[in-house]
């Protein structure tokens, strides 16, 4: 098993020293999460685009800091570091350790992990749709910068709408809260089960938000509708050939091969959406590769077994994606009703599947909504739900563990190695941005390509690119804290010796 | 939502594993030692961040955030210190994530109970994005001169009897 993990490591590592002859480059063994954006932008002699990349600054040492550590402390250290979605990592490190355990959790211990998660996914999507998605599309790509903001979107939809996020997004974390404390500190998941179960006196008011949640994204369904989809010049936008790549896609799904967020098996559909690979998580490293570029600091993730052929798309590409758009084209459906109305509504305005237009991720996210809504009020129905068997108490010596999720951005591996007494001697994570690097790589370079040629750069490059990028929520969380709490967009054009040779800045 | 609606709210922001970025925290721990309890004023930390910080922020009158910065045009353990309104006017564009200016609008849109003014102290981190939980060196230093000027600041916005 290490000799495999080993080997991902060391792919890696020979070209990064090639890189490292023009650049300093930063690889570290094993893991990578987000932080600053930066587009660089290769030109060839010619002065047209030969590569372009979305940078993400690599979180360093998650590794040297985990040796040594208890298994058990993995979901609180993971949650910790990314204050995104604390809650993706928490469950996909508390899976790890299902896993390292070898226990299943309760049938109410799971009902209970799958209430929160769906809870968070609804919460994460909302966000998206209204406060960072909301902006290219709610408002319009048209509009002026000026609108094309949280406030702007507000004007649009209206101050009760306003309300009704936050109010939603409150309410979800007192659910989190209620099972886990903290959300960046939850302390909810355990090898298993969980460590708090659900009093029956306390139902009501979790019944109350399902339902409310249900309306909610029944709601942002018609906004979406109301807004987006009477708009010719969106659609248009959302079928652009800039905005579309023909790749393959990753996502989980259930026993039926409906989409599942909290668990299942991986499945993989090709190109014309026909399935490629059905694998278990602790597969993973037999179906995903990594490979680094000389001109490149990121790690791009591919399939194993094709092999890497490019950054192209097309029949031969071993590219693929994940996230909304990714999880709706490796289903064959919803698991509940309401959201498999919105995705037959869906699949075909986009004129079938799979849907290879990255801007439809945005749609794909509000049909992703009511099915965790619908989970929800499923979840609260179900009498299983206020059990008191919430764990079930490992008894098998730990060696390796392999946990994932599909977090709001896609799929999500959690991989951890331990002596007999549960302390890491490894720990590997993949996350969804990673799985995504090589299709957002392509989605830059082709926004970019169209507006640069023979040296001379249109104006307007940032908004595309912008848009290429945003509707896969790439994660810049970790590294936010930092004022101003945003992060400059900035686009550094190198000629073909290296060199930079423009550098735009978007404050 | 958080009970306390003290005038003067000093609010330290990072992340605890995060090396430099846990500045914030740091402060703000010993920004509460200074105060001990002085009328008015409260002091909390927190590592949420965007939205989030709404429910941190609703009811205060003054607001002092606490935060790491990364300018690279300053030396590290440097203390920035400007008012919100510098942040004005920046848009988003980390995709999931929400400026603190655009958090304290969006609570204003909303009829919520904003603070009237926002003061941001930032210091000057190295190296923010190694997992650590300890401070450099140049960072370390900074912490007790600044907690001791927020302190003050925040004792001249509280008023007499702080």
């Amino acid at each position: 098993m290490n000799a495999v993990t080993d080997q991902i490591t060391n792919e890696s590592a020979a070209p990064a020293e090639a890189a490292d002859q023009r650049r300093r480059v930063t690889i570290e063994p094993i893991t990578r999460l987000e932080g600053h954006g930066r587009i660089e932008i290769f030109l060839n002699a010619g002065g047209d685009v030969e590569h372009a990349y979305l940078q993400i600054p690599e979180l360093r040492g998650f590794e040297v800091f985990s040796l040594g550590r208890p298994a058990e402390d993995m979901p609180q250290i993971t949650s910790r570091i990314c204050g995104v979605c604390p809650t993706a990592h928490h469950m996909a490190a508390t899976k790890a350790l299902d896993d390292l355990y070898q226990v299943e959790p309760t049938p109410t211990a799971r009902k209970i992990r799958e209430l929160v998660y769906n809870a968070f996914i609804l919460e994460d999507h909302a966000l998206h749709v209204y406060v960072l998605g909301g902006p290219d599309f709610i408002v319009g790509p048209q509009a002026p910068a000026a609108e094309r903001n949280l406030v702007g979107v507000i004007g649009k939809v209206g101050i009760e709408v306003g309300k009704r996020v936050i109010a939603m997004r409150r309410r979800v974390r007192e659910l989190i809260t209620y099972f886990g404390g903290k959300v960046i500190h939850p302390v909810m998941g355990l090898p298993g089960g969980v460590a708090k179960g659900l009093a029956p006196a306390d139902l009501p008011r979790f019944k109350e938000l399902a339902k409310d949640a249900l309306d909610f994204a029944m709601f942002t369904n018609q906004v979406f509708h109301d807004l987006v989809l009477k708009n010719a010049d969106y659609v248009k936008l959302i079928k652009a050939d800039t905005y579309t790549h023909r790749t393959c896609y990753m996502g989980l799904v259930d026993p039926q091969n409906r989409l599942n967020f909290y668990d299942g098996q991986i499945r993989v559909v090709s190109p014309t959406g026909t399935e490629y690979a059905r694998f278990p998580a602790s597969r993973y490293r037999d179906f995903i590769a990594e490979r680094t570029e000389p001109w490149s600091y990121m790690k791009f993730c591919y399939l194993r077994p094709l092999g890497w052929n490019g950054f192209s798309d097309g029949p031969q590409t071993s590219v693929y994606a994940v996230a909304p758009l990714a999880r709706l084209n490796v289903a064959d459906g919803m698991a509940t009703p309401l959201a498999q109305q919105a995705y037959e509504e869906y699949v075909g305005t986009l004129g079938g599947k799979p849907v290879h237009h990255t801007l439809a991720n945005h749609w794909a996210r509000v049909v992703e909504m009511v099915q965790a809504a619908e989970t929800m009020v499923a979840l609260t129905d179900d009498p299983g739900l206020t059990g008191a068997d919430i764990r079930l108490l490992p008894t098998k010596k730990p060696s390796i563990g392999v946990g994932v999720v599909e977090a709001p951005r896609g799929t999500l591996f959690h991989h951890y190695e331990t002596d007999e007494r549960g302390l890491i001697t490894k720990a590997n994570l993949i996350v969804a941005t990673q799985n995504n690097a090589a299709r957002i790589a392509m989605s830059v370079e082709k926004a970019a390509k169209g507006l640069i040629s023979g040296h001379k750069v249109t104006e307007g490059l940032l908004n595309m690119v912008e848009m290429a990028f945003r509707a896969y929520d790439p994660c810049f969380g970790c590294a936010t804290h930092t004022l101003p709490g945003h992060l400059p967009l900035r686009v550094r054009i190198h000629d073909s010796a290296g060199a930079v040779v423009r550098e735009i800045v978007q404050e | 939502m958080t009970a306390a609606c003290a005038s003067v709210l000093v609010l330290g922001l990072g992340n605890d594993l995060l090396g430099d970025d846990a500045v914030g925290l740091h402060v703000a721990r010993e920004v509460r030692s200074r105060l001990h309890g002085a009328a008015g004023c409260a002091v909390r930390e927190t590592m949420e961040m965007g939205l989030a910080l709404l429910d941190e922020i609703v009811g205060c009158e003054h607001l002092i955030l606490v935060d790491a910065i990364e300018t690279g045009k300053e030396p590290p353990g440097h203390v920035h210190e400007f008012d919100v309104d510098a942040l004005v006017g920046r848009r988003i564009t980390a995709p999931h994530f929400v400026g603190v200016a655009e958090t304290l609008a969006l609570g204003r849109t909303l009829g919520l109970a904003m603070p009237r003014d926002v003061r941001i102290f930032a210091v000057e981190v190295k190296d923010a994005l190694t997992l650590g939980v300890t401070l450099t060196p140049e960072v370390q230093r900074a912490v007790n001169p600044a907690a001791g000027r927020i302190a003050a600041f925040a004792r001249g916005l509280a008023g007499p009897g702080a």
